[in-house]
């Protein structure tokens, strides 16, 4: 069985054929204008989880998000106040002695290996949009805001936790790390608590 | 949403059962690394700490290497890097894991190093478990074995004959001795001497250095 | 040879940066593969219409747990080298529902974030920005509220340990709630596509 992106049967239907026989005819990449369907989500994470084993196997550490974003926090302050930022047990832990650029660090460097690697993949599956995801119910404007606080949130969230659904839910739910088998079900609850108040915003 | 995902339902069934047997092997198999077990007779232990009988001294050590003591076998405990910086000449580099496997013989005469001594008496410890006898470590560890074979310093009071010995072994391993007042002459430097002095990054600073890379 | 590579000294530091950027674009290839770059495929978690985000999580946890077990097992991977996270059991739990509440409003985490502004959604660059924002706001109260975010540590306290099972056991373990839970989710799923029930009309 097919499965095919949104859109009016018979119009989809055809999409797929044409697109059959363009990869009957041509093996070149090709940008695709209309949007693929996505892979199963059990095989991206197992991709995701070799990956992850690569990390591990190779540099004895797994991947991370949140870090890098503190990297680049603690950068941009010490730039701009550099006593306050050294006087910060928080920023300071960012900061080697000599202050090195967020380009050295490990973290940054992965955030920007995932930049790449998720819009190749949306190139070559036809899925890049300049949009807003959002419920139908609710404006662009609402959703924008909706996305910076929960943004906030998670930002404060991930600093007391040292760590977000990359760094404790994947990192440390492989190595059974205890902390972030917590962090993980307090997320959960936390989001499911906070999701009926919400599903306005994305119906 | 759901159904705009590509399935491959064989795929999947495939991983799963892969898990499944993983899983379940895992349970059987208990510890993820394959464990030796090694036992020790505790006052049989004690004892030998307690006579120094467990380690030797650097001059000792450098003595056995140039008189090609039969079969002796220098370990060196550190990281590849380390090693490649410098290491004991004859040396051969193990980690502490490979020690706790390694096969043995029992021939041999095993001595270990590290930095400064204390990994190489937990090495030590690990190779009597495992039944070896004629095992020693470095106490003062590569401080010891730099201060007291590679530069050396000798009191002037020191008689000529002992000062020519000393010279003679320190020239050996390429290293220099100097003669100077009794008052600064080389004793037996303590681990906490060597790590102040010592010429690269501290254990700590890099250590320190290491886990701030790693959090996420 | 033994792994992790760069903690026995087989890898330099421009390697091991290398090393990061490819990581990370596999990392984002595949996320945004799983469609987890998207915002609202990605909530649909929270009202059990779409489970993708436990799917993946889970596989890619199970895969990378599953091969940090055996290649120890098999004596190719020192176990004790590997970075395991910091166990933090108040911050991280608090840390977690806060973490989780920014989730479910947010509609995406630190990593699909960069995933989503990386393929034009807008929301993904609201997000980052709240992020970092976030991040700030913490570092700042962090001369505060330093004492609570290091409090009842644990250091890299694993479920083996804490649990006394065996490591194994505890893989086993996960597996088995993990296989479940996928279960459970195609249940969800499927009943969430089954159209309502038709309402009984009294005449």
């Amino acid at each position: 069985m097919s499965n095919v992106a949104t859109g009016v049967p018979g119009q989809a239907l055809g999409a797929a054929a044409t697109s059959r026989a363009d990869a009957a005819t041509t093996t070149r990449l090709r940008v695709r204008r209309e949007a693929a369907p996505y892979a199963s989500p059990y095989l991206a994470g197992v991709g995701i989880g070799v990956v992850l084993l690569l990390a591990f196997v190779l540099m004895g550490r797994g991947l991370g998000a949140s870090g890098a974003f503190s990297s680049v926090v603690a950068s941009a302050v010490s730039t701009a106040a550099p006593s306050h930022a050294a006087g910060n047990a928080f920023y300071a832990r960012y900061l080697s002695d000599g202050g090195t650029s967020p380009l050295r660090d490990w973290l940054v460097l992965e955030i920007i290996g995932v930049v790449i690697g998720g819009l190749a993949s949306a190139l070559l599956a036809g899925r890049v949009r300049w949009t807003t995801e959002r419920g139908a119910a609710i404006t662009d404007r609402r959703r924008l805001v909706n996305a910076f606080v929960g943004g906030t949130a998670m930002g404060i969230g991930a600093k007391l936790a040292r760590g977000c659904t990359s760094g404790l839910g994947l990192t440390g739910g492989a190595t059974l790390s205890v902390g972030s088998w917590l962090f993980i079900i307090a997320a959960f609850v936390g989001a499911y608590a906070a999701a009926p108040l919400l599903r306005r915003a994305w119906r | 949403m759901t159904t705009d995902a590509r399935r491959r339902p064989g795929i999947e069934r495939a991983l799963a059962i892969a898990a499944v047997v993983g899983g379940a092997l895992a349970v059987v198999a208990g510890s993820p690394t394959r464990a030796t077990r090694g036992s020790v007779d505790v006052t049989e232990l004690a004892r030998i700490v307690e006579h120094e009988e467990d380690h030797v001294t650097a001059v000792e050590l450098a003595r056995w290497i140039r008189d090609d003591k039969p079969r002796l076998r220098v370990l060196d405990i550190r990281a590849d890097s380390e090693f490649a910086d410098f290491h004991i000449p004859g040396a051969r580099r193990v980690p502490l894991a490979e020690i706790a496997r390694m096969p043995l013989d029992s021939s041999a005469t095993y001595v270990l190093y590290s930095e400064g001594g204390t990994h190489a008496a937990q090495g030590w410890f690990l190779l009597r478990a495992r039944g070896v006898k004629n095992v020693f470590f470095l106490r003062g560890g590569l401080y010891e074995w730099l201060e007291e074979v590679m530069n050396p310093r000798v009191a002037s009071t020191t008689p000529q004959a002992q000062r020519d010995s000393i010279r003679a072994l320190t020239l050996w391993f390429g290293g220099k001795m100097q003669v100077v007042d009794s008052a600064s002459a080389t004793t037996v430097p303590s681990v906490l001497d060597g790590a102040l002095s010592a010429p690269h990054m501290s254990d700590t600073r890099a250590a320190i250095k290491k886990i701030r890379r790693r959090a996420c | 040879m033994m792994a992790p590579f760069y903690e026995f000294g087989r890898l330099g530091e421009g390697t091991s940066l290398l090393i990061a950027v490819l990581l990370g674009i596999a990392f984002g290839w595949f996320l945004e593969q799983g469609g987890i770059g998207n915002a609202r495929k990605l909530s649909g978690q929270f009202y059990f219409t779409d489970l993708s985000v436990l799917k993946l999580m889970f596989s890619a946890i199970l895969t990378a747990m599953l091969g940090l077990f055996w290649l120890s097992w098999a004596g190719l991977l020192d176990l004790s080298r590997v970075y395991v996270p910091e166990t933090f059991i108040v911050p991280q739990l608090v840390g977690g529902l806060v973490f989780g509440v920014g989730f479910a409003t947010g509609g995406l985490c630190p990593g699909t974030s960069c995933v989503a502004a990386a393929t034009g959604r807008k929301d993904g660059i609201a997000l980052i920005a709240g992020m970092l924002a976030g991040v700030f706001v913490f570092g700042e109260a962090f001369p505060a509220i330093g004492g609570f975010a290091d409090s009842t540590a644990r250091g890299a306290l694993t479920l083996p340990q804490a649990l006394g099972l065996s490591y194994g056991t505890v893989v086993g373990v996960v597996v088995a709630v993990a296989l479940g839970a996928f279960a459970g989710a195609e249940w969800l799923e499927r009943r969430a596509e089954r159209p309502a029930r038709p309402m009984k009309v009294v005449a």
